[in-house]
């Protein structure tokens, strides 16, 4: 049983080193703690309301203001100007007082007696699209009711069915499903939890292998090492880690969902099925890349770079339907591609473990590869060390030599 | 500071020590030239003309009549969407979207088309899976387009039969029309509005990065010394010769960038080059300068690198481009103006899309040049920390 009890000492001494290394401390703790909250609280309102919207009404009789004031009473727009002329009203929008424009044609109330469509035109600031979206889909609302009224006054005698069958012979109904109100939140979060985790470990594990490295160029050797096999430096490294993440995870998956309401309908068997395979894919493709940047700050450049495009690969935000074939066979490099979608769909849209073989098969396949992978690393650092430690033996065994002579 | 030749002098040789140390630390080729290319690359691939197309959807026609078949075909004839698959019921579409292989679907009950000829009003629904947000809007937005035409075409029979003109059968079925006129970006072109924001911010977040390598890198290796003695003992001097480099570097880069948006891709650059160029110049010397005001605050190179990484990754969102700055809570509306990335935001949504005075975005302007006193607040911190700190991690 030595190899255990070898597995156990370098899982103890990681654990120490991860625990007491205020640069590690950072990525593994108080960046997943921080974050998510961070991101929670900004995206917390999950979508614009009230987006602030001026309006010109040069028919200005009963049937316009009435449809401004209905526009006002929605929750995405708030009417906060009138003004007499287009000039004025986009001048508060260039002084960004006002995000759009609502502007109803001096012929407004003359096109609806005369029967012709009376056309109300709206105006929107690009800086953001949910601009744009409030507005239109406040007004479009508010006009499909009052289209509704018109029609039945027109209609004298109709019933109310008549009238809706005559405008709609075939009605429709529009269900968003997963993310009932269309929510930034909702739709974001859950991805940047999953991609944190690995973010953060691969920087995390990649600074202490920086700085191993740096202490062996000293010559400072870590005893607890000497006489490990790199089988035993990778499981017990790899528990280590695991060990930490395990706790971060309960946090990150557990309880930053319910401290912000989001969408969490996935059953947990199945959640710990998925995550466990994540996190362990994450751990073995840390190791290894850690393994292969030699600099440590030039890892944390490249790395934190990376997350952006990481996010955008997954999918999540831009559709993998989209993803040109070259960046989507990059993406299967990276545990968080997989790792994104499955947890998504578990906990965001309660898909069982069944629908998410591809992503399971993915993650274990990175498993066992980044697993071989990372005992590479071990394997070729563990022959250096033996290398480092005859040589010092030697310089030792020369200098004591040289004092006898 | 007077600028005499004699500071010339030494400002030149730390600028050509600098650029040897560039060269002969593949670092700074790859952070400074491969990451930004590659980022470049990449968003220009990825989003290709801005829009997804063939979103894969599924349908469910249990009507299955030459008339929903037809409604079927021309919603496949949409750009966006592509009808992937037939389901023979609603919970197998249900498992699909589930399962990632579809984005939406159309329902279509049994009986609908005999209920539409005959006046009954049927139902058709759609279902789109809203955890994927941009595929679901545009999805939502073709389906919903896809229910209007069908509607309109039978209700416009039977006004065409009553004797109805083109003008009045609108103007019967839909008294009132919303006309929408989305300002710069009539297309709702979804590169447009992230790729102006993403190639500049990555571009920030590595100056950030190697100026604080550039410079914490020197204790590391036990440099520093040597390169305070060229300096004379002047941070200042020291500073600006090691920065100029890598500046005209940087402006390479910024110019790479600005030449993708606005000319390979011709994104709106409704107030033209200038204001942009200055903008993307103020983001470049801002990013330098906040490097530098880390490395004189923290004098350790991987807490400065560390404290860099989470400030500008927080930069992305806080700037609002994606989700707006107005729907945040009041604190972090208030925090975001600390973040230069929000000011770049907002003087593009003023200078490129909307194309008005630079008036208007003086503020903005401004506040990128009052970020550039960062580094003259603390320079003797940074100057003792280059003399005296020993590597010791």
């Amino acid at each position: 049983m030595k190899w255990l009890h070898h597995i156990l000492e370098i899982f103890r001494e990681e654990l120490h080193n991860s625990l007491f290394d205020e640069g590690v401390i950072v990525f593994f703790f108080i960046v997943p703690l921080l974050y998510p909250l961070l991101y929670a609280y900004l995206y917390g309102n999950e979508s614009v309301r009230e987006v602030a919207t001026v309006a010109v009404d040069l028919a200005n009789s009963s049937t316009s203001r009435d449809f401004l004031r209905k526009v006002d009473a929605t929750a995405d727009v708030e009417i906060v100007g009138h003004c007499a002329d287009m000039q004025e009203a986009v001048n508060l929008i260039h002084k960004r007082q006002a995000y759009c424009l609502i502007y109803i044609p001096a012929d407004f109330d003359q096109a609806l007696m005369e029967g012709r469509q009376a056309i109300v035109e709206l105006y929107s600031d690009m800086g953001s699209l949910l601009y744009f979206k409030a507005v239109l889909s406040s007004c479009t609302e508010v006009s499909l009711a009052m289209n509704k009224d018109i029609k039945a006054q027109r209609l004298v005698g109709a019933t109310e069915k008549q009238v809706s069958t005559f405008a709609y012979p075939i009605e429709y109904e529009y269900v968003p499903m997963f993310n009932t109100q269309n929510g930034f939140a909702s739709f974001l979060i859950p991805a940047v939890l999953v991609l944190l985790i690995q973010q953060t470990m691969v920087l995390g594990i990649g600074m202490m292998a920086g700085e191993e490295r740096e202490k062996k160029r000293r010559g400072i050797l870590e005893p607890h090492v000497i006489g490990k096999r790199p089988v035993e430096m990778l499981l017990g490294k790899g528990s280590a880690y695991l060990a930490i993440y395990v706790v971060v995870s309960a946090y990150v998956f557990c309880v930053v969902p319910r401290l912000f309401h989001l969408v969490q309908i996935g059953h947990w068997t199945d959640l710990v099925a998925f995550l466990f395979p994540y996190l362990l894919a994450c751990v073995f493709f840390s190791m290894t890349i850690s393994g292969i940047a030699h600099n440590r700050e030039v890892f944390i450049i490249m790395f934190v770079f990376a997350s952006v495009p990481l996010l955008f690969i997954s999918g999540i935000s831009w559709p993998s339907c989209a993803v040109p074939p070259f960046w989507k066979a990059v993406s299967w490099f990276f545990p968080s591609t997989f790792g994104i979608n499955g947890f998504v769909k578990i906990s965001s849209m309660g898909a069982l473990l069944r629908d998410v073989r591809p992503e399971l098969v993915g993650l274990w396949i990175q498993v066992v590869v980044y697993g071989i992978t990372a005992w590479l690393v071990y394997y070729r650092s563990y022959g250096r060390h033996l290398k480092d430690i005859i040589e010092v033996a030697e310089e030792k065994l020369q200098a004591r030599w040289a004092e006898y002579m | 500071m007077s600028f005499g030749k004699g500071n010339k002098r030494v400002v030149w040789r730390i600028a050509q020590r600098e650029v040897a140390r560039m060269l002969s630390q593949p670092v700074y080729l790859f952070c400074m030239v491969v990451a930004p290319l590659v980022g470049y690359v990449f968003f220009t691939t990825l989003m290709g003309k801005g829009l997804p197309v063939d979103i894969p959807v599924g349908v469910v026609d249990e009507d299955n009549t030459a008339i929903t078949r037809q409604v079927l075909r021309n919603l496949d004839a949409f750009q966006q969407t592509a009808i992937v698959e037939q389901y023979a019921n609603f919970g197998e579409a249900r498992e699909a979207l589930q399962q990632g292989k579809i984005y939406a679907f159309y329902y279509i009950p049994q009986g609908t088309t005999e209920k539409a000829l005959s006046s009954k009003q049927p139902k058709v629904s759609f279902y789109t899976n809203a955890a994927y947000l941009i595929p679901a809007s545009l999805e939502y937005r073709d389906m919903k387009m896809m229910a209007e035409l069908a509607s309109g075409a039978i209700a416009r029979e039977t006004l065409y039969a009553k004797g109805f003109t083109d003008d009045q059968v609108m103007g019967v079925l839909q008294p009132i029309k919303m006309e929408m006129h989305a300002i710069g970006n009539p297309g709702l072109n979804y590169s447009i509005y992230l790729s102006n924001i993403l190639l500049p911010a990555m571009l920030m977040l590595l100056i950030f990065q190697v100026t604080i390598y550039s410079i914490h890198s020197e204790v590391k290796e036990g440099t520093s010394k040597r390169w305070m003695e060229l300096a004379e003992g002047n941070i200042h001097k020291a500073l600006m010769g090691k920065l100029l480099p890598q500046l005209l570097v940087w402006i390479v880069m910024g110019s790479t960038y600005l030449v993708l948006l606005y000319a390979f891709w011709d994104f709106p650059l409704r107030s033209g080059l200038w204001p942009m160029a200055l903008a993307a110049l103020l983001l470049i010397l801002v990013s330098q300068a906040f490097g530098v005001f880390l490395c004189e605050l923290l004098p350790s190179l991987r807490w400065a690198l560390s404290i860099a990484t989470l400030w500008g990754v927080l930069s992305f969102p806080i700037s609002g481009f994606s989700f707006p700055q107005i729907a945040f809570p009041a604190p972090l509306r208030a925090l975001s103006y600390l973040f230069p990335l929000r000011h770049y935001y907002l003087i593009y949504v003023d200078q490129a899309l909307n194309g008005l005075p630079m008036y208007y975005s003086y503020l903005n302007y401004a506040a990128l040049v009052a970020f550039l006193i960062l580094p003259f607040l603390l320079p003797n911190r940074l100057k003792k920390c280059l003399l005296e700190y020993q590597y010791t991690k």
